[in-house]
This record gives C-alpha cells, structure tokens and sequence, in this order.
C-alpha cells in the first residue's frame, strides 16, 4: 500500500530565486520563434502607455486653458507689472501668466490677489453681451472685463455667447479623450491578444517537447518517478512559465517606462515638485524590500505547512483502515488540528505581511497627495504652477505608485515560473532511452538469453543467469509461481531493461546493438491488463499508428472475432472508448487488446496472460483469436490458460529467477517435477471445486 | 449557498468587525475627493489659508486608512480562515469514521481534491466574496450620495454609460464562464492525455508507437490552446470595453460639467471631486461579475463537502451495545458475503467455529475469500447480522472500539506511516516503553535489521526516509500487533514477502505468543499453517476441506495438491 511515492503528488514547493539568469535564458529561448509578437506586444503596450500619460494631460489643459479665467484681480497702490490693467481705487487685473513668481508670492503673503476675470476686447464679436448688460461689466482701456461671480447673473445665451471660443475648445478636447478611449481600446485588444497568443504557443511547444521527452525516458526512471508528479512536469509547471511570459516579464517592462513616462512629464510640468515627490520613493522601495522579504517568508512557510498538511491527509486517507483497526482516530484527529490550526497561523502571518504593505503603499499615496496640495497649491497661488498642472499631479501620482504595489505580485509569479522550469528542465535533461544503431529491416523472430542476470536495483536478481533459445515460428509458454521472473523476461525482450550480466540475442545479433523502435515494431505485446487509450475504437486498434487504415483496422477486429461486438456499441468503431458509462467487459478488452495486436502484423507475438476469469462464451473467443494471432509468428506467452500450454511447442518453467525446467508439456509432466505440481494446483484443482 | 451563510453567520461577530472596518476605509476614502475640491476652490479663488489644514485632514485620513485597511484585511480574510481550518476539521473527523467501504468508492485523490479545490473555494467565497459585495455597496452608495450631492444633472449624465457597464459585465461575464470552463475540461482532457501516455507507456513503447501517441497528444495539445484563445477573445474584449466605458462617462464629465463651469455653474473643485468620485465606481462595477461567479463556486463546493459530512457511517457501534462476553470463541453462521455494488459473492454459507485459544490456518488460492474472511471479524466490513459472534453475540452489537480493541491485524499489505519505526510500531500504544518495543520487534524477527539501521528505532520511513522491503514492512506489521497483545490475532498473509526458511523462523518465535491468543493465520504457504491446531481450505468462497495437517494430506483434494506443489518448490 505504501509505495515510495504515494503521496508525492503533494510535494512540498520549492521556492528560489526570482531571477536565475541560467534558466531564464533558457527559458527565452521557447520564446524566440515568438519575438515579433513580443515586439508587437511591446510596442502596443507602448501606445497604451502613452494614452495613459495623455488622459491626466487632456485634463490639465482643459483646466488651465479653458475652465480657470485667465485674468487675475490684485489689489495694489501701484501697478504690479509694467502692463497692469487698472481697474481703479487701487486695483489691476493682471494675466495670470505674466505674474513673475516673486510678485506673485509678495502679493500672496499681503492678500492681495482677490479673484478672476473674463476680458472681451471692445472689438470682439462678444462685445456685444458686455453692451446689452452694461451693469455687470466694467469698461477698462482694452475691453469690457467682468468677475467670474458675476458671469452667474447673466443669462444663459449670454454666458454661452461670450465663452465660445472656450467651448469649442472643450468639446475638441472632449473629442480627443474620446479618441484617445478608442485607441486606448483597440490598443489594449491588440496587446493581450498577441501576449496571450504567443503564451499559448510557448506553451504548445514546451508541452509538445516535454511530453515527448518524458515517453522516450528510460523505463527505470519511469518506474521510479509517480506519474502524478510527471503529468504536473508537462500541465501546471509549464502554465506557471506562462504566467511569466504573459503577464509577469510584460508588465514590468512597461511599467519601468510608464514610471520614466510619468517622471518625465512630472520633471516637465514641475522640477521641483517632481524631486520633493521623488523622496518618497527610497521610502517606498525600503518598504517593499522589507515587504518582500517578509511576504515571501511568511508565504513560503505558508505553503510548506499547506504542504505537510495535505501529505497528513493523504496519508491518513491511505492508512485509514490501520488508524481505525487501531483506534487511533482521536489521536489522528488530534494531530490534524494541530497542523491545521498550525496553517491558519501561517496564513495569517502571511494576511498580515500582505496587510501591512499594500495599505502602507496606499499611505505613502495619501501623504504624496497631502504634501502635493500643501506644497504644490502655494506654487499654484505663486504661479509657479498652473491648477490643471496640479490637478494632472495628482493622477500621475498614482500612476507613479502603481507598479510597486504590483510588483510583489509580479515577484511571486517569476519566482514561481523559475520553480517550475527548474523542475522541468531537471527532467528534460536526463538522456533517452539508449537505442542501438543497426536498422532491423525483417525480423526472423529468433531469440536467444545468454546466462542473462538482471535485478531491478543494486544486487536483488530478479534473473540469475537465465539461458534458452527460441526459434523463429516456435510457440514457447512460460510457466511458474508468482514473482518467479515471467514478466521482466517479457521486459527485457522488448529492450525495456537491459541485464547487467549475460545477453539478449535477436536474429543473432546483440539486443543493445539494434534500433529499438524499428525492432519493437516486429513485435505485439498482449499485456496481462488491456490498457485503452482516450479515443474511439479505431484509434485503440490502429495505436495511432498513420500507415493503419480503418479498414485494415476492421479486418483485425473481424479476424479475432470482436468486429460484431464493436458494431454493437452506440457509435460502432467511432464510439469513444472512455466515454463515461462506457462499460467495456475485461473479455471484451482482452480481444480489443488481441485485435491490436493482430493490426500490428507483428512478427513476434507477446503475451501476459490475464488470470482474471471471464464468462465461457467469451473465453472460447478469446482463445480462438489468440490462435488466430499466434498463428505462423514466433510467440512467447506467460501462459494461465491449459489451452495455450497444450498449443505451446515448449515450455519454461521459472523459479525464484531460474530457469528450471524445459520440455514439451508431455516431457514435463511425465517428469513430476515443479510443472507437474503447478498443473495439478491450477488445472486438475480447477475442474474439481467446478464439479 | 445556505450553507455558505450559516458558516459566515456563525462568525458574524468577527466579520461584523471587518465590515465595520471596511465601512470606514471606504468612507474615509471618499472624504479625500472632497478635501482635494475645497483646495481646488480655495486655489481658483487664490486663497491659500486652509491648505495647511488640507494636507493635515489628508495626513490623518491616510494613517487612518492604513489602520482600518489593516482591520479589514484582518477580520475579513482571517475570518474566511478560520472558517476554512474548522471545515477542513469537520471534514477529517468524519472522514475517520467512514469505513474502509467508503474508500474503495471514493479514491484518495478524489477525496484529497475535495479537501483541497473545494475547501479552497469556500474560503474564496467567504473571504473575497464578503469582501467585494460589502466593498461595492459602500462604494457605489457613498460615491452616488456624494455625486448626487455635487449635482443632480452631471451624476445623470456620468450615469449614461453604466447601464451599458453593467449590460457588458452581465452578459459578457457569462460568456467569459461559459468559455472558462471549457478551457478547464480541455485542460483536464490535456492533463488526462499525459497520464494516459506515461501510465501506458509500456505498451506504446512495445509497439513502437510513440510519433502516434504523440499525434494524439497533439490534436489534445491544439484543443487547448483553441479553447485558451475562445477565452482571450472574449476576455480581450471585456476588460477594455469596460475601460472604455468608464473613460466615457468621464469624457461626458468633462464635456457636461465643462460647459457647466464655463456657464459658472458649477465649480472648478467640484468637476475634479467628480471625477474622482467617477473613477472609484469602476472596480465595484467589474467586480459585479465576478462576485457571482465566485459566490456560485463557493456554494456548489460546500453542496460537495456536505454531501460527504452527511454520509452516515455503514459500520457504527450500536446505540445500547452489549457488554463483551467473556469467552473469546469465534463463530461464523451460513456466512454468505459480497463486496458492496459487486453481485457476485466472495463468501458463501461459511460455518466455522473457532475455539478460544487455538491457531486456526486458512489456505486456498488466490481469490478464493481468505482476507475477506478475516477482514469480517473486526468489521473492516461488515458481516451480514445473525452470521458473525464473538463468544455468542453478533459481532454487529458489540461496542465497534471495545471489539476491535481484542482484535490485532497483520495485514498482507502492510501500510506504514511516513515517520520513525518506533512510532510505527508503537502506533497502537504510543505509551509503550522502549523494553516492549524492542521485544516485539525481537518476536517479529525484525530486532537485528533494525539495530544494523545507523539511526536504528528512529529511522525515519517512507517517501522521506528509507524504503523498506515488502518484508521488512510486514515484520513491522507484526511487530505493531504484537505490542499491542490482544486477545486475538490476525495474521493475513502476513508472511507471504519473506522468504521459507525466515517464515519458519518466525513463526517458530510466535508460537509461545500464540498459543495464548487466539490466532487466524492465513497463508499461501503450506509451512505457515501445518503446525495450525485447524486447517480450512477455501475455493471460491466456500470451505471445502477442513482438518489438521495431516488429516488433509491424506485426503488428497486442494490442500494435498498445495502441499505438493510446496514440496516441489522448496526441493
């Protein structure tokens, strides 16, 4: 019950670098064939950048070239610049551009900037509002002015008429935002559709190769690895590299230029607000160093804990039978609790790293936001700086901050994709199945064992120093107890194993010498359990095999005779063999299992018998199609059936990795000796509890 | 979904706390739009004395943000924690009383994905799922009061795109599911593809026929990416069209409330605290759809946990058991058994009477009812009522803990826990001292290996540690029964890995132990049972001779032929 591995499907994680420049390269290379479509994505991610940058933009400029009034009201005994507008008893109007910035702090501090202004030149169209509302306008020497409290007694058309330049502006800018929506949207379809485009066919290629790599490893390391754990190889690691490549690699490329985008319209806008702003960021980077190292311990204990608890359950769930046939559930349970209550605990260290860092972000955001208006509106009433520009800063602050509360995200995700293609790669670089040279263009179908030993691991032989020959068209059954050697017989045959002493003859020529696959497909292998594949009926017979025809699949179901029971099922040959409520009776597999065989046209037959009882009908077609296929082909069949050791020509009899008797089935039972006894048991023994 | 709220209500308290927190943080944050207004007025009207205040008002709102944030994080998601770890309890106490049935039904990797994905998807609905449904009602309602309290007819305007917002996340959020699952079926279908190839890779090694399995695999490798593609699609479009659209309800925000303070309507401060207030609805509003999804997945996880939480346990002690009887005879009655969901019977019309102390051996081939015969006794499963007694009452209406407390098994496949040998072999008494152990282990014949081991009772066993053989493990097994001395004991083929001559020596070291028990060894091997004070031979359920050792020999029927064939083996 307990095989080295049972519960290796719950593996513990492990967690290293984020960057391994080793694997990365190797992992880019996937990625080569794709590099226009990284390009591409790259660049679209680019345009997208620039959007984003533009929007706060389009705001600012709405603000300050249209929304705020240009002239500004300041209260002075003289003029404050050389072209003061006066207004009289001590006031000018002043265009709020052309206020120097110290003139503008003097006047501040004394209070004397009081409102702002519309001015229409006497010669404008507009001219014409000032003339039918004489009251609310004043007359200066370059037009009628008016305050911006008193454009709200005018009436509606009147406002209208008087600001239309303003409102053409705002509705082209309007149109700009909308254009720049639509862009920003086809933009964004663009780029995720490349990225994710050129992720699934990394992946397509990477699981092509590893599923390839991983069917031509050599049988011992297939034995040895739980297929749990090498299915995951080539499904969930290889998503987690693509993880990496669609969103993780992407996402801090373009936010490295988003932040150099936004810091260079910042720098522009205003110098000296951008650095007082940039002296938060080694505040924040301190934090998200400490951050990181903390979440990722906390993280990482997490899951080894999740880790241990579900090997816990898992092995619990194996082993129930002992802990309840020992009363052990109490203390089973016990234990349980405490792991789990172990994780919780994990988890919320882990909650509370997470808690601390993104709203410790969001806090320094809010601080910026604080300081940005303490210090950035006096720059504004200083005119060092527009509204709008003010108002801009506020969005790019956020533009700014944004990827660092990412990038903890985008850390996991790399860390994570390097795991796996540490994993991967762990099996992608172990060798093949080693396979000789020689073409094997026929095969005559001898075969000879020379003093071959063999054990599975270190010294446990499993053969010691088997011998026999076998020649082409001869029928040979092997016979013995249990665990005697049959089956790794069978095996070595086939070039699964090779021995460590001894050696395999075919043709006369040494088994390791020869090109396997091309040897191996001479040979059928009728395995004690039929194994199906997903797919329909035709699929199982032909094993995928192109140069099969349907039709000469048919002929090898009607030759073993299951070609009327296939035609029986829901969708003849086209039924889905794995379909749920597909149930296929093990005679009938045992003749699906025969009938592929027979489309192989093999040169050589295998055969493991199964011991499984099936109904008499059934057994009588099994045993006639297995004369069918047997029929004029070498063939060695561990045999259970009295009908195939009577057909045999001779018999091997194994016992504890021996060869120890061989003979005709006459020879041998005449000769009493362990042939005899095992026929008693299974044969003589059988007919008489049936009776 | 019931089910789902009586957890959360259970712990409402708590959650109370975070949604409190959460009510906070979010009103908080909408106060900051409002404070960035009144300094934007204050800056159009050139007025500069509340700054300072501002940026104190935003200083206090941002520490305190950073703590209610926290809070939230802490109740909310701490909360869907612990309801995770007491689920994830409840399930492993009653997975322990569910007998060894349930399991040959359920396999391990299929209860292993209930404890993982399932419990997985209840966290996510009680943590992530409170959290965004609470998180979109304060919003979007804080965020319309204060829209509405700005002006009436700009939130109108803002509003023209969300009935589009919401028809997009509706009705592509289904179609985006729709193709979701599909890329898992074609994920699991790729999944079921590669263990299928690597579980029957000997037989497409032996016809050679791996570019044909990888053609198959192929064709399942496109699926995925095709349907991976038919996801992307929709969701490409999706998340943009929900940008879009709330980029023009701001777009519309500028236009409108524009004009409006051209027209002097409306201030400058305002229009920006808008916008603002514009922007924070756009995450409830995309969460919508995913809420619902992940409510849904919550709710039909937990209808998979309470579907195994119901199972009432086949086999349970008794509601008024009987006290156990003082003779230890064991007795079967015109036992006729089957395995559940299979017709066709393993036992059939056993009568056997089993004196207290004696060694009883049962043989017979493969498949012939040996283990299940002696699987019935401590109910592993259940012998039908009125055939199965323990000193003259029905095993069925003793105490299940009490029975099974007489009874120790060996095991044919001996199952180890992945800890030290002194642990495993104390597992039925963790209180026994070192001299118990070791005794065992000396009866067990497996003392002198354990001592050759470098780290000797605390090595370490299992996938981390050393691999034990198949008879190093039942030695073990015997050695774990024996500490514990029961009554009786049960040894199923408990020797069937080791070779002949250690058998022997085994059981020649057990013989004083046994004939102070009453003993059950079943085995393939003639030299385990001849020295049995009664031997029982099974062929397909029935028991067709029975005797003494050498009573059987003379009648020459199966036992004959198997002593034989022994005879020949061991020649």
């Amino acid at each position: 019950m307990m095989g080295p591995h049972s519960h290796a499907h719950w593996e513990e994680e492990q967690l290293g670098k984020a960057f391994d420049v080793r694997l990365l390269r190797r992992l880019l290379r996937y990625a080569q064939p794709y590099w226009k479509l990284f390009a591409l994505a790259l660049i679209l991610s680019g345009g997208i950048s620039v959007i984003e940058l533009a929007l706060p933009y389009l705001t600012k400029t709405a603000v300050d070239e249209v929304l705020v009034l240009p002239w500004v009201e300041v209260q002075s005994p003289t003029p404050p610049v050389p072209d003061a507008l006066e207004l009289g008893e001590g006031r000018y109007l002043v265009r709020d551009a052309d206020l120097p910035e110290k003139v503008r702090e003097e006047l501040e501090q004394r209070g004397a900037v009081a409102g702002r202004w519309l001015l229409i030149p006497a010669d404008a169209r507009e001219a014409e509002v000032a003339l039918r509302h004489p009251d609310l306008f004043l007359t200066t020497s370059q037009g009628y002015a008016i305050p911006e409290e008193g454009l709200k007694n005018l009436p509606r058309d009147g406002v209208w008429r008087l600001r239309r330049p303003q409102y053409q502006y705002l509705g082209l800018l309007a149109l700009i935002f909308l254009a720049f929506l639509l862009v920003r949207f086809g933009l964004t379809y663009g780029q995720v559709y490349a990225l994710q485009y050129a992720g699934q066919r990394i992946m397509f290629d990477m699981r092509r190769e590893i599923f390839s790599h991983l069917l031509r490893l050599p049988m011992s390391i297939l034995d040895r690895e739980p297929v749990g754990r090498l299915v995951t190889r080539a499904t969930n690691d290889v998503a987690a590299i693509n993880e990496m490549y669609t969103r993780a690699l992407v996402h801090l490329i373009q936010d490295f230029f988003m932040m150099l985008g936004v810091l260079a319209i910042m720098f522009r806008l205003n110098a000296r607000l951008t650095l007082f702003l940039l002296a938060f960021a080694p505040v924040i980077g301190v934090l998200a160093f400490w951050f990181r190292r903390k979440a990722r311990v906390a993280y990482r204990e997490a899951r080894k804990v999740l880790a241990q608890l579900n090997a816990y359950l898992a092995e619990s769930l194996s082993g129930m039978a002992v802990i309840q046939l020992f009363r052990q559930e109490l203390r089973s349970l016990k234990r349980f609790q405490e792991i789990n209550r172990e994780f919780f605990r994990a988890q919320m260290r882990t909650i509370m790293a997470f808690g601390l860092f993104q709203p410790a972000v969001a806090v320094m955001q809010n601080i910026a936001l604080a300081f940005l208006i303490w210090y950035g509106g006096r720059g504004v009433l200083a005119g060092v700086f527009t509204l709008g520009g003010l108002i801009a800063f506020t969005s790019y602050i956020r533009i700014l901050f944004q990827p660092l509360v990412r990038f903890s995200e985008e850390y996991n995700v790399l860390q994570a994709a390097m795991a796996a293609a540490e994993r991967i790669f762990l099996f992608r670089d172990l060798p093949q199945e080693p396979r000789g040279k020689k073409p094997v263009p026929a095969l005559r179908g001898e075969i000879e064992f020379r003093n071959v030993w063999f054990a599975y691991n270190d010294e446990d032989w499993v053969l010691r120093g088997v011998s026999f020959r076998v020649r082409p068209g001869e029928k040979i059954a092997i016979v013995g107890p249990t665990g005697s050697g049959k089956t790794t017989i069978i095996s070595l045959i086939f070039g699964f194993y090779r021995p460590q002493k001894g050696q395999i003859l075919i043709d006369g020529v040494p088994l390791e010498e020869l090109d396997l696959r091309e040897y191996r497909r001479h040979l059928a292998l009728v395995p004690q359990d039929v194994f199906l594949f997903t797919g329909n009926v035709w699929d199982n017979i032909r094993m995928w095999n192109g140069g099969l025809t349907q039709e000469e699949a048919e002929q090898a179901a009607k030759l073993v005779g299951v070609h009327d029971y296939i035609l029986r099922l829901p969708e003849g040959y086209a039924t889905d063999v794995k379909e749920r409520g597909m149930r296929i009776s093990v005679g009938e597999r045992q003749l699906l299992s025969l009938a592929r065989a027979a489309a192989a046209e093999p040169k050589l037959v295998v055969l493991d018998e199964a011991t499984a009882n099936v109904d008499s009908h059934t057994e009588a077609l099994v045993q006639e199609a297995l004369r069918t296929v047997m029929a004029g082909r070498t063939t060695l069949a561990i045999a259970h059936r009295l009908s195939t050791i009577r057909d045999a020509d001779r018999v091997l009899v194994i016992h504890e990795g021996k060869l120890v008797e061989e003979g005709t089935p006459e020879e041998l039972l005449a000769k009493k000796g362990l042939f005899w006894a095992l026929w008693q048991l299974q044969f003589a023994g059988a007919s008489d509890s049936r009776a | 979904m019931r089910h789902i709220l009586q957890e959360l209500w259970k712990r409402r308290w708590r959650l109370l706390l975070g949604v409190i927190a959460l009510f906070i943080v979010d009103g908080l944050q909408l106060i900051v739009p409002l404070i960035v207004r009144s300094a934007v007025n204050d800056l159009v009207g050139g007025k500069a004395a509340s700054l300072t205040l501002y940026a104190l008002y935003l200083t206090v709102i941002a520490v305190l943000v950073f703590v209610f944030r926290f809070g939230w994080r802490y109740f909310i998601f701490g909360t869907s924690r612990l309801i995770e770890q007491e689920v994830r309890n409840r399930l492993y106490a009653h997975l322990l009383r569910l007998p060894q049935g349930y399991y040959i039904q359920h396999p391990t990797g299929e209860l292993m994905a209930h404890a993982t994905n399932d419990l997985e998807a209840i966290r996510f609905a009680c943590g992530q799922g409170v959290l965004m449904i609470s998180d979109a009602i304060f919003i979007v309602s804080f965020s319309l009061a204060a829209m509405l309290g700005i002006s009436t007819r700009l939130t109108l305007y803002a509003f023209i795109p969300l009935p589009f917002l919401a028809l997009v996340v509706l009705k592509f959020g289904r179609v985006v599911h729709r193709r979701f699952q599909r890329v898992q079926e074609a994920f699991s279908q790729l999944t079921e593809r590669v263990r299928e190839g690597l579980s029957g890779v000997r037989v497409v090694r032996a016809f050679a026929r791996e570019e044909g399995m990888e053609r198959a695999f192929h064709e399942t490798n496109l699926m995925n990416v095709q349907a991976n593609m038919a996801l992307v699609r929709v969701q490409g479009i999706f998340e943009p069209t929900v940008g879009f659209l709330a980029g023009l309800g701001t777009g519309l925000i500028l236009w409108f409330g524009g004009r409006g303070v051209l027209a002097g309507e409306l201030a400058l401060g305002d229009l920006v605290a808008f916008t603002s207030y514009l922007g924070m609805m756009v995450w409830p509003m995309m969460a919508l759809g995913q809420v619902v999804n992940v409510l849904q997945r919550g709710a039909a996880s937990m209808v998979r946990i309470q579907k195994i939480l119901a199972t009432e346990p086949e086999i349970q002690s008794p509601p008024n058991p009987k006290p156990l009887p003082a003779s230890k005879t064991i007795e079967f009655r015109k036992l006729t058994f089957s395995y559940p969901g299979v017709a066709k019977p393993v036992l059939r019309g056993v009568n056997l009477h089993v004196e207290e102390g004696i060694t009883l051996g049962v043989v017979g081939l493969t498949g012939s009812g040996k283990s299940t015969l002696v699987r019935l006794i401590p109910r592993i499963y259940d012998p039908p009522a009125g055939t199965l007694f323990l000193g003259g009452v029905d095993v069925r209406e003793l105490s299940l803990a009490e029975l099974r407390r007489l009874i120790g098994v060996v095991p044919q496949d001996v199952f180890l826990f992945s800890t030290t040998l002194r642990e495993n072999i104390a597992y039925g008494r963790p209180e026994a001292t070192e001299e118990e152990i070791w005794q065992a282990a000396e009866l067990a014949g497996i003392a002198e290996e354990i001592r050759s081991f470098p780290e000797g009772l605390e090595t370490v066993v299992g996938e981390r540690g050393l691999t034990l053989s198949g008879g190093q493990r039942q030695r073990i097994g015997i050695a774990r029964a024996l500490l514990l001395d029961p009554p009786i004991l049960i040894l199923d083929d408990a020797l069937s890995s080791v070779d002949a001559q250690v058998e022997e020596e085994i059981l020649r070291n057990l013989r004083e132990v046994l004939r102070r028990k009453t003993a059950i060894v079943v085995a393939h091997r003639i030299s385990a049972v001849r020295d049995a004070d009664w031997i029982v031979v099974l062929s397909e359920g029935r028991i067709v001779e029975e005797g003494d050792h050498h009573r059987l020999v003379r009648h020459g029927g199966l036992y004959a032929r198997l002593a034989e064939l022994q005879a020949v083996l061991t020649r």
